[in-house]
């Protein structure tokens, strides 16, 4: 059971960025971020699952469900045979740079098998898939990132977004703030 | 058609006095004044008669016909337009108010207590006039009969109710408290009255009787439990505001901590809603007085603060459904296919909050678990204002969105009392078979029955047949459109 | 387990049409069977099969219904001699429709467009394709009908209601839908160019319940599923059916349609799903399996009497296959859209599809697709290689700066467009359809001079900084033709009430009877011709 937090449209409102990289510190007294998935993966700090969530952290700073982490790193251990090794290589380029966005190290990352590598991180949390086909391994729908980046005004298609037909808004313009998530 | 359900209970009671009293009277009835009509028709409002006096499908205002379900029969309610033939029409102003304060219809045979007369019993002489002056006039007569009901040994003996009525009847009108404000006074007169709040929110003792040493403090009504609604802070509505008992009179829900369902969201549709806002707020200040005697002393969680969002989808997404309903995640399976759709699948609701939250919400945290099953095996049905409520059922109706089982009703409750309410209780597919057949029955028709066959006690205690209203399990058997 | 070999009626198929009629005569007071290929499931199920589904293949209808064996159905991905239909001519006949207990209003938008009397009479109009054999005058109280029946919610204002012409005898049952902002600003765009963007009338519970289900809330979901049952579709009848009396096989392959000496049908044989023969006898005999399985059954069912199929004497079973072949605009704009709040499909332009220009070409339906646009860019914006902020700003912006409009053409009858037995075989052993198409002179031509030209003009009004066109001709899977109505016994399957010429207790409702299908979504016509034959069935009772 993942447990987001108390609010009621289950949106956390916190980076967790800052306490991943500065080793789990705890921001006070928040009660998201006592549920925050981070925090138990930085200090365990053990095995692939929990350094696939810390790579999945710097290459995407948003939250991120460790729940759905473990299914793609599940999969990424079989179609990827040197999964812990690129994890660590990564990891490692970051921690050089200090990065504290994706946006601080990802153009160190070196062509080839690790970038690939590192988009299909990406990819597989945003899609929720692991590739475009027919037969692509689903992780998630719901929690895949696509739709959180339109979450302010669009429904995951299949789930209810108002009221009946109180759906009316206005058309939101591209200057509008991308939601937090 | 419309079914309710209703609960009967026979219990021993003398049964000597069957004696049909003689509908004598002749009087002739003048007009009434518009004004009169008036009032009685916000009282008739008050009191809700048209909930169980008319057939919503399809049938015509207070024509009866709307059938009731129990565990010892059908009980059809009866045409009370002012048609002398099949109606009211001929009732003398004596004869109306004893059938709404004493249980006495006008050839003098007993109406079962479907008929809330036991909270009735407290209307003033001038209300009841009023009452008289609109359902003789103020209503249109319907010249249909609704269909008879007819319920098997020993409950079709009215006279029956005699004894009970003898016992638990008040037989006094409201009089003001002079120690309390005249806004108390109107509530209490309203709530224990024409709103017969108790009818469904006070325990029924061994003799199914209102026990007024636990009045509010909750019920059960057929398959759903009306909760305490004392002041008391941790089991009843103490946390709330008298503005949030207004709304919630008004409009059937408070955001994120209750909605009204079965019995009280027919009280809603047809009653409450239509209610002035003094008197809405002089129920609540009536109400938010009533304390519970057993009052909780520490603070703890309320049904309405518990449960948070979260979802398990991770164990099932991307996965055989078939596999995932049978698996350890069947519950959150079931969730997220039946009911995430409209309550979200981290149980969070809607944005605006018109589908609710799963959690902080009563209806998941009671005390006990009647209320989750309740809703999913019968959905919500609730007409305001702001549109018409509506729930779909997940029990066997016509229009049902899937026929759950028992187990799955099981499995589905227990993940989201779990998750999102009251973790402590757990449901079995028992319990679940239980409010689908109208919820707990009494074996008093069967005690009464072989009491009688034994014989035993025979001179104090032969039967009496308590009927109690336990209003509106809306079952859809022919929902149609 | 077979639990009941005879009814007074038998019906083969349970989609809207059949259970439209099952209805109708289980009021009647008579006893009902219906007989279905393929599986009965539960919405939970569908909706989460649809939830587990790839993203990239949440657009492909059928991936929420795999088919089973002995009920095969189009399923995506298939290779072309493995797929169940079967292809010949310049155009695939690739139609999407399930074999499951509800049939393909599982997954249909909705959209309830009426025919107008112009559109029935095109031949004495335009000088082509085929008259109706009644009008549209005929056809109106059935209408009403039907959207009553399904609750079909629409406007109320005359002027944003289709058709212009004819009559309207009653309001619709429940308001239209309110628009998303980017059917609002489509509205807005086109008014520009003179067009009238007009809510679509449609099966679905519009800010009220209806018929026992829940209003609509927006899922944005209506294909493939509708996750409430605020949309209409056959399912939501089934359950009530059962409970006024009617028997519902499934998994039960009606393969044989017997006749009797007198040519009226005495049985009808299925196989179960470990292909043992069963046979059911009735009084009447309804084929409700729409136009493709209703001429493959017909076909199979040859006979001494009927050597050429059933009703087939005036060998047009299986002839005049139509569709509204469709091409489409993906137009990415300056500005944003936003489509995807509501019902999937809420607004469009019928007005192009009328015209004194139909004794030239054809005429086209413009719809503004309003499905949510994530699954449709995300993978276009992940190729292009961005992270962080820079990767959800695109995602964002593709989504609501993107849209898909849709033009849909009128194609007219042509008895070439044919389906007949291929030679293979499908899991049972019986033949896989094999259908003949080409969507002719008269959609081409009106795609070149007249919905190309609209489209761009469209898409340019819309802002457009590019426009994808569709390369060809895709279907709408609104199948009509097959088993023809007419007055004529010789060059028509169906007399006015969908019976059978041939035969007089065989009933053939649906789209197969359209003669002419114009250009708007064709089940509220199948519909008003399931009450239509349904009453001249309650009549033949009541005389038999």
């Amino acid at each position: 059971m993942t447990r987001q937090s108390n609010d009621p449209n289950g949106k956390l409102v916190m980076s967790r960025r800052g306490m991943l990289l500065s080793g789990a510190t705890l921001l006070a007294g928040t009660l998201a971020a006592s549920l925050c998935p981070t925090i138990s993966l930085a200090a365990v700090d053990t095995g692939a699952q929990s350094r696939f969530m810390q790579l999945s952290s710097l290459l995407i700073n948003h939250q991120l469900n460790p729940d759905v982490g473990a299914r793609i790193a599940e999969t990424a251990t079989g179609e990827y045979k040197n999964f812990a090794g690129m994890l660590d290589a990564i990891i490692a380029i970051a921690e050089q740079k200090q990065a504290k966005t994706v946006e601080d190290f990802f153009g160190d990352i070196p062509e080839g098998e690790l970038r690939d590598f590192a988009h299909w991180v990406i990819f597989a949390w945003y899609s929720g898939c692991s590739s475009e086909k027919r037969n692509a391994k689903v992780f998630t729908y719901e929690e895949a990132l696509t739709f959180k980046t339109t979450s302010d005004i669009l429904t995951i298609p299949s789930y209810g977004i108002s009221g009946p037909n109180l759906w009316t808004r206005p058309n939101l313009p591209l200057s509008a703030p991308m939601p937090t998530f | 058609m419309i079914m309710k359900s209703v609960k009967i209970f026979a219990l021993a009671a003398p049964l000597a006095f069957a004696a049909l009293a003689p509908a004598s009277a002749q009087e002739t009835k003048g007009q009434f004044s518009k004004e009169l009509i008036e009032k009685g028709r916000y009282l008739a409002t008050a009191s809700d008669c048209v909930a169980c006096h008319t057939n919503h499908a399809g049938g015509k205002p207070m024509a009866g016909g709307l059938p009731m379900s129990s565990p010892v029969g059908t009980i059809i309610s009866t045409n009370i337009t002012p048609s002398k033939e099949f109606g009211i029409g001929n009732y003398t102003e004596a004869q109306f108010a004893d059938a709404v304060r004493k249980g006495i219809r006008g050839d003098g045979a007993n109406l079962y207590p479907a008929m809330p007369y036991v909270s009735y019993s407290n209307m003033t002489d001038e209300d009841i006039h009023a009452l008289y002056a609109y359902f003789t006039q103020g209503v249109q007569p319907v010249e249909e009969k609704a269909p008879e009901t007819s319920l098997p040994f020993p409950m079709n003996i009215r006279a029956s109710m005699m004894g009970w009525n003898m016992l638990f009847r008040p037989n006094e009108t409201h009089k003001d408290d002079p120690a309390q404000s005249a806004e108390w006074n109107r509530g209490k007169y309203l709530a224990e009255g024409a709103a017969h709040c108790s009818t469904c929110h006070t325990p029924r003792g061994v003799f199914m009787q209102e026990q007024k040493d636990l009045n509010l403090t909750g019920g059960q009504i057929g398959p759903w439990f009306a909760p305490d609604i004392t002041n008391d802070k941790v089991h009843g509505i103490g946390s709330w505001t008298q503005e949030d008992l207004v709304t919630y009179l008004k409009t059937g829900r408070l955001d994120h901590r209750a909605q009204a369902a079965g019995s009280m969201a027919e009280a809603i549709s047809y009653s409450f809603q239509h209610l002035t806002d003094t008197d809405l707020n002089a129920i609540a200040t009536y109400v938010r007085s009533i304390p519970n005697p057993s009052a909780s002393k520490a603070s703890a969680p309320t049904r309405f603060d518990q449960g948070k969002a979260g979802n398990d989808l991770s164990g099932f997404r991307g996965k055989d459904y078939a596999d995932g309903i049978k698996a350890d995640h069947a519950g959150s399976a079931l969730y997220t296919a039946n009911c995430a759709s409209c309550h979200g699948y981290n149980a969070q609701g809607t944005a605006d909050g018109y589908y609710p939250s799963l959690f902080h919400n009563a209806a998941t945290a009671g005390d006990n678990a009647t209320n989750v099953i309740a809703a999913i095996l019968y959905g919500v049905d609730r007409h305001t204002k702001d549109g018409h409520v509506f729930m779909p059922p997940f029990g066997d109706q016509p229009n049902t969105v899937n026929a759950l089982t028992n187990v799955e009703v099981a499995s589905l409750s227990n993940y989201i009392l779990k998750d999102y309410g009251n973790a402590k209780l757990a449901v079995t597919p028992e319990d679940v078979q239980l409010i689908r057949d109208g919820g707990p029955s009494s074996q008093l028709v069967l005690f009464a029955r072989i009491g009688m066959g034994v014989g035993a006690a025979a001179a104090l205690i032969v039967l009496c047949a308590a009927v109690w209203l336990f209003r509106r399990k809306r079952s859809q058997t022919q929902t149609a459109a | 387990m077979v639990t009941k070999t005879s009814a007074d009626v038998v019906i083969v198929g349970t989609g809207v049409v059949g259970v439209v009629i099952a209805e109708q005569m289980l009021d009647a007071g008579h006893s009902v069977l219906m007989i279905e290929a393929g599986p009965r499931v539960s919405r939970a199920e569908v909706v989460e099969n649809w939830r587990n589904s790839p993203l990239g293949v949440k657009g492909d209808t059928s991936v929420a219904y795999p088919s089973r064996p002995w009920a095969p159905h189009p399923m995506g991905g298939e290779k072309p001699e493995d797929a169940y239909l079967q292809f010949s001519g310049p155009d695939a006949y690739d139609q999407t429709f399930i074999r499951y207990a509800g049939g393909s209003t599982w997954h249909w938008a909705g959209t309830s467009w009426r025919l107008t009397p112009e559109d029935m009479r095109i031949n004495s109009l335009y000088g082509v394709g085929r008259d109706w054999a009644f009008d549209y005058e005929t056809l109106e109280p059935y209408y009403v009908r039907t959207e009553h029946k399904l609750g079909i919610c629409g406007p109320a204002d005359r002027t944003q209601q289709w058709p212009q012409t004819g009559t309207r005898s009653a309001p619709y049952p429940m308001p239209a839908l309110p628009f998303s902002p980017g059917e609002v600003k489509f509205t807005e765009v086109v008014k520009t160019l003179g067009y009238n963007n007009i809510p679509v009338a449609q099966a679905r519970n519009s800010g009220m319940p209806y018929d026992g289900r829940p209003a609509c809330c927006g899922n944005n979901n209506c294909v493939p599923v509708c996750p409430v049952a605020a949309k209409y579709d056959a399912e939501t009848a089934l359950h009530r059916l059962e409970k006024k009396g009617a028997t519902l096989l499934v998994d039960s392959v009606v393969y044989k349609v017997e006749t009797s000496a007198q040519n009226k049908i005495e049985a009808v044989h299925f196989y179960d799903q470990h292909k043992q023969s069963h046979r059911i006898s009735g009084k009447l005999f309804v084929l409700a399996c729409n136009g493709l399985e209703n001429p493959k059954l017909l076909l199979m069912s040859t006979d001494d009497r009927n050597p050429n199929g059933i009703a087939n004497s005036s060998d047009q079973v299986g002839r005049n296959m139509m569709d509204h072949p469709a091409r489409s605009f993906t137009v990415t704009t300056k500005e944003p859209f936003w489509s995807g709040i509501g019902p999937v499909v809420n607004s469009g332009i019928m007005e192009t599809s009328q015209g004194s220009f139909r004794s030239e070409h054809a005429g086209a339906y413009f719809r503004y697709n309003n499905f949510a646009r994530n699954r449709f860019v995300t993978f276009a914006a992940l190729k292009k290689g961005l992270v962080g902020k820079a990767l959800d700003e695109e995602i964002r912006r593709m989504t609501a700066c993107t849209a898909d409009i849709v033009a849909a053409h009128e194609i007219l009858a042509d008895p070439n467009n044919r389906l007949t037995l291929s030679d293979k075989k499908d899991w049972l052993g019986l033949p896989k359809p094999s259908i003949h198409y080409d969507v002719g002179d008269y959609v081409r031509k009106c795609w070149e001079v007249y919905s190309q030209p609209i489209g761009k003009q469209i898409a340019e009004a819309m802002g457009a900084t590019d426009i994808k066109i569709s390369p060809k001709f895709n279907n709408s899977k609104h199948i009509m033709g097959g088993t023809i109505m007419g007055k004529d016994a010789s060059n028509s399957v169906v007399d006015v009430d969908c019976r059978a010429h041939d035969h007089e207790n065989l009933f053939i409702p649906g789209g197969g009877a359209m003669a002419a299908g114009a250009c708007g979504n064709s089940t509220i016509t199948m519909v008003a011709l399931a009450l239509k034959a349904g009453d001249a069935m309650v009549d033949q009772m009541r005389g038999a």
